[in-house]
């Protein structure tokens, strides 16, 4: 060994092996399971793509011919480019899933991975709330497979924080971060500073309260000053209309008004999934309806992403499943047994002198 | 039961009067043990004895649901939580202090400031902020003495009533921001354990000062 140094990795990269590794395989083939289940079919995306943005934590890099790129810092942008050629060649409703990883800038210190793994499905194409509805119940059927029943749903809607906050407030960070960390008092007093009318201030202090079961939609109908913002109320009670039939509101589901942690592509309704246990996110999803405005396009869309790593963190840790004890063949018995053994579907470890 | 983590140094007994006033006295004099984890005398909290500095990391990583930091330290670490309460006490300011006079070298007059400060994220985000380069220096303590001397043009640091300022010859010349302490939720049990926390929330809110 020339160098201890050189056995390390930059932090945030990816490393898995042993155990851990086995059951993300089987995590991983769980939701796959039910993505096929439900029509999904497979995609198979690019890591790479042209540089094509300012983001600040994208992995960027420039090849030989001097092509400015990005490795995939995201999968609904780069699946909606991809299938936007497919619905150039053929318009119709598109089901896909796809798995991989992601890489975007992590801050050191706090822990986070820079490289993601992620599964997720893009439902192309569809509009209404009961396609909303079904993407929430996809995602709680895998937790549901894998047998994580803590697990709390929270919903949110990416248009009524927009209308709450309205075009002075939607590009302002400081206020932004005020909602994000749930802080009334602060946000008043930006909204103060930033020349709100009181009633605008008073709904935008409003909004860390606006969290719980579906009374939250009535307190925020009361407060509620646009059209824009009772669009979305309306929009999120159907769901939870859907939702509750379906028997999906008995258990941990939250509608949290206060929202503001989302991609910029998302227009509608939103979710993330939490689980005890795991400090951060299982994953989440939500509708994009204006992200193939881009490529000149009229298609509403929903999706759903999980964090493997998340998931399989949550994961009870003694749930490993049909684990049989492998046959071992040393050379000595020769490869026939081996074969022998393996045309019996048993599980063979060559090994030893 | 949640585990809230408390940070020891001079937040620590005001915190601890604030969080008995609120119904959650804990069983032990907080200032005075050397135990790292201490119950509530109600059961419902446990108290977990950490570093000011380290206190954000361990709500963020979920190892404790909930608890007490300094806004100082928050602006410095910038961690991923939620800050739902200003719980009013330990109450100070965030600022760029100096001699009443800040001579600049003339040798190089588009040379960055020199800050010195415990807290170089704000520091440099501040400067930055201000569109003037800054070369921050990284200090552990007794900061003021840094710009007494020269080490640095500027110092940045919490202000409580300007004392050790005045006594070494030195001015505010910005305040950042106000800083206070502040109840932090880790954003999954916020979610996870929603009426728990905010039963405690609506306790601690009661009992501000």
């Amino acid at each position: 060994m020339a160098n201890a140094k050189d056995l390390t990795f930059p932090p945030g990269a990816e490393l898995v092996f042993g155990p851990q590794a086995q059951r993300r395989g089987y995590v991983n083939e769980a939701i796959a399971r039910v993505f096929a289940g439900w029509g999904f079919s497979e995609i198979i995306l690019p890591t790479f793509d042209a540089r094509n943005s300012d983001d600040p934590d994208a992995y960027t890099m420039i090849d030989r011919e001097g092509r400015n790129l990005a490795l995939r810092a995201d999968f609904t942008e780069i699946a909606a480019k991809a299938l936007a050629i497919e619905l150039r060649r053929d318009a119709r409703t598109i089901r896909a899933c796809y798995e991989g990883r992601v890489y975007r800038f992590q801050p050191s210190g706090h822990g986070a991975r820079v490289e993601q793994s992620q599964r997720g499905l893009e439902w192309v194409n569809v509009r209404g709330a009961i396609y909303d509805a079904a993407t929430i119940l996809i995602a709680r059927e895998c937790l549901d497979a894998l047998g994580l029943d803590k697990a709390v749903t929270v919903i949110c809607h990416a248009a009524f924080v927009n209308a709450a906050l309205g075009e002075k407030g939607r590009a302002d960070r400081a206020l932004h971060e005020a909602i994000d960390h749930k802080n009334p008092a602060r946000i008043l007093e930006l909204a103060r500073r930033r020349g709100f009318d009181a009633k605008s201030a008073e709904l935008l202090a409003q909004l860390p309260r606006l969290c719980g079961g579906p009374e939250v939609l009535q307190q925020a109908g009361a407060l509620a000053q646009n059209t824009e913002a009772r669009t979305a109320l309306d929009e999120l009670a159907d769901i939870v209309k859907l939702l509750e039939a379906a028997g999906g509101l008995k258990r941990g589901v939250l509608i949290d008004l206060g929202e503001v942690r989302q991609f910029n592509y998302y227009s509608g309704m939103m979710f993330r999934i939490y689980n005890p246990e795991v400090g951060d996110d299982l994953g989440g999803g939500g509708r994009y309806d204006r992200l193939f405005d881009r490529y000149g396009m009229d298609v509403p869309a929903v999706g759903l992403g999980l964090d493997i790593a998340r998931v399989t963190e949550a994961l009870p840790r003694k749930d490993m499943n049909g684990e049989q004890k492998p046959v071992v063949v040393t050379p000595r018995d020769g490869l026939a047994a081996a074969l022998k053994a393996r045309a019996l579907g048993k599980t063979v470890v060559l090994e030893g002198q | 039961m949640l585990r809230m983590v408390l940070p020891t140094g001079r937040i620590i007994k005001e915190a601890e009067i604030f969080l008995t006033r609120a119904g959650y006295a804990p069983a032990e004099n907080l200032a005075a043990t050397r135990k790292l984890l201490v119950p509530s005398k109600c059961g419902r909290l446990e108290y977990l004895l950490v570093k000011p500095v380290d206190a954000p990391l361990y709500v963020e990583q979920g190892v404790a649901e909930c608890g007490i930091s300094g806004k100082d330290v928050l602006m410095e670490l910038a961690p991923d939580l939620l800050e739902p309460l200003d719980l009013g006490f330990a109450k100070c300011r965030m600022a760029v202090a100096g001699r009443p006079a800040i001579v600049r070298s003339l040798d190089n007059t588009l040379s960055p400031v020199r800050v010195a400060s415990k807290f170089p994220r704000v520091a440099r985000l501040h400067f930055e902020k201000r569109g003037i380069p800054s070369v921050v220096f990284k200090l552990s303590g007794s900061v003021e003495i840094g710009a007494v001397l020269g080490l640095a043009h500027y110092i940045v640091d919490i202000v409580e009533t300007g004392t050790t300022l005045r006594e070494n010859g030195l001015v505010v010349h910005e305040e950042i921001a106000a800083c206070s302490a502040r109840l932090v939720v880790n954003r999954a049990a916020f979610y996870t354990q929603n009426e728990v926390v905010n039963n405690l929330m609506a306790d601690l809110r009661k009992a501000l000062p």
